[in-house]
């Protein structure tokens, strides 16, 4: 349990580091998705117990602080990180670049499931796919920036509490 | 045949434990579901406040590197300022006074009365999903769900969470927030919501069941105000401009863009008009 409580400190860290941004940005309409990164160290590297834990964990977080229902996100990130678990063997997950691309997949089919589940709330759907194709654009290039020193960032937390993963096959 | 069973419980078994999670879920009562969205909540909110208070550290040592000069101008503005706010408040006072007195001469019920309650914004969450801000003033200050948020341009929003030290603001540009407003000069109620925010652009609104003799364009803005209607905000307050109308697709109404204001989405400092009970 202490390597999921690890990685739920590293996805608290990213959250706020997200919104902070997000709120730098507020005045160009800008806004990035980071929900990528909360599911695909844990569901490549760690076992299953602490893996779903931490992406449940992470779920949970990114539902309090947004007005989606309740689970909406956690549902999303157990269901993302039980296909990545299941397909891991299948990937050369020790390497970065992988981590990253999962990542990337992660995250562009996790903002649209979310967009999906939120577009009834606009006056016209239509109108307001342009600015969510942007915000997905800005999402993506902020997160293959980012996930490197994110998964470095996980990897470190997790030896300094001696919760490290074992190496792929 | 057993090592090939093995696999198979070893492949399902991540969906087998999400099934579980998520029936699990389902049959949560709400209370458990309501207390974890608060507690995970409140867990995000220190660092939120923190860096809002970071932040105005930052902004007051940038101040500190002005010179007398300038501090000296400024402040001879804000003398000027001042006599001439002064002067609006007793107009205001009188007119107060005076619609009172029409109010019991009329019998009408008294208007709704505010507490101004002024806040920091600690965070703006402006997603093409939802527009939101965090204020630090939250159950500490009695904020209630549901209060309007003004700014000196008008209408921010409403409190849509509270919590121990901050508050949710849903925004006028979120696509989900409805207003019951009127045109300037106009008394016939037309519903407002917000609508989409390009990047890089003023964020917007749309207005329906606009009366048929409204016309509005870029070049002749109309002034879109609330209308006091619902029972959430006070009359008067500026929404934003209606730049384009057109007829809906029934013929019976126009439907309308409007404009907000772009100091929407750079707001440091807001005030929340608390309800004060009547005595």
């Amino acid at each position: 349990m202490r390597g999921a409580l690890a990685l739920f400190l590293t996805t608290y860290l990213l959250r706020a580091l997200v919104a902070e941004v997000n709120s730098a940005l507020s005045g160009t309409h800008v806004w990035i998705f980071a929900g990528g990164l909360f599911v695909a160290y844990s569901a490549l590297m760690m076992p299953f117990g602490e893996g779903f834990s931490a992406s449940v964990l992470g779920g949970l977080l990114c539902d309090a602080v947004t007005p989606v229902a309740f689970g909406t996100h956690t549902a999303l990130f157990a269901v993302a990180h039980a296909v990545v678990y299941n397909a891991r063997e299948r990937l050369q997950r020790d390497e970065t670049s992988v981590r990253v691309f999962v990542a990337l997949l992660l995250n562009l089919a996790l903002f649209l499931a979310l967009t999906f589940a939120r577009i009834r709330a606009a006056h016209e759907a239509a109108a307001a796919w342009p600015r969510m194709l942007s915000d997905l654009a800005w999402s993506e290039a902020a997160l293959a920036l980012i996930a490197p020193w994110f998964f470095a960032l996980q990897l470190r937390t997790l030896e300094l509490a001696r919760a490290q993963p074992p190496r792929a096959a | 045949m057993r090592i090939g069973r093995s696999q198979r419980f070893d492949q399902a078994r991540p969906f087998a434990v999400l099934g579980l999670a998520l029936a699990a879920w389902f049959v949560a009562p709400i209370a458990v579901k309501k207390v974890a969205r608060a507690s995970f909540f409140e867990m995000t909110a220190p660092l939120a406040v923190t860096a809002s208070y970071a932040s105005n550290l930052q902004r007051f040592w940038a101040l500190r590197i002005h010179s007398k000069d300038e501090l000296i101008e400024a402040g001879r503005d804000m003398a000027r300022l001042n006599s001439s706010y002064s002067l609006s408040v007793q107009q205001n006072g009188e007119l107060q006074a005076e619609v009172e007195r029409l109010q019991a001469l009329l019998k009408m019920p008294p208007l709704e009365k505010f507490r101004f309650e002024h806040a920091q914004v600690a965070q703006r969450d402006f997603s093409g999903w939802w527009q939101r801000m965090v204020i630090r003033k939250g159950a500490d200050y009695d904020i209630p769900v549901g209060a309007p948020v003004v700014y000196s341009g008008g209408v921010v929003g409403r409190v849509s969470e509270v919590h121990a030290y901050t508050s949710v603001v849903q925004l006028t540009s979120d696509p989900g927030l409805r207003i019951a407003a009127v045109v300037d000069g106009d008394t016939r109620p037309i519903s407002y919501q917000g609508g989409e925010n390009q990047v890089f652009g003023a964020a917007r609104g749309v207005v329906e069941f606009l009366p048929l003799d409204v016309y509005a364009s870029g070049t002749a803005p109309k002034r879109l105000a609330t209308s006091g209607l619902g029972g959430v905000y006070p009359p008067g307050l500026t929404i934003g401009r209606i730049i384009h109308v057109e007829s809906s697709q029934d013929g019976l109404f126009k439907t309308g863009e409007v404009e907000l204001d772009p100091r929407l989405s750079e707001l440091t400092e807001v005030t929340v008009l608390v309800p004060e009970s009547p005595e």
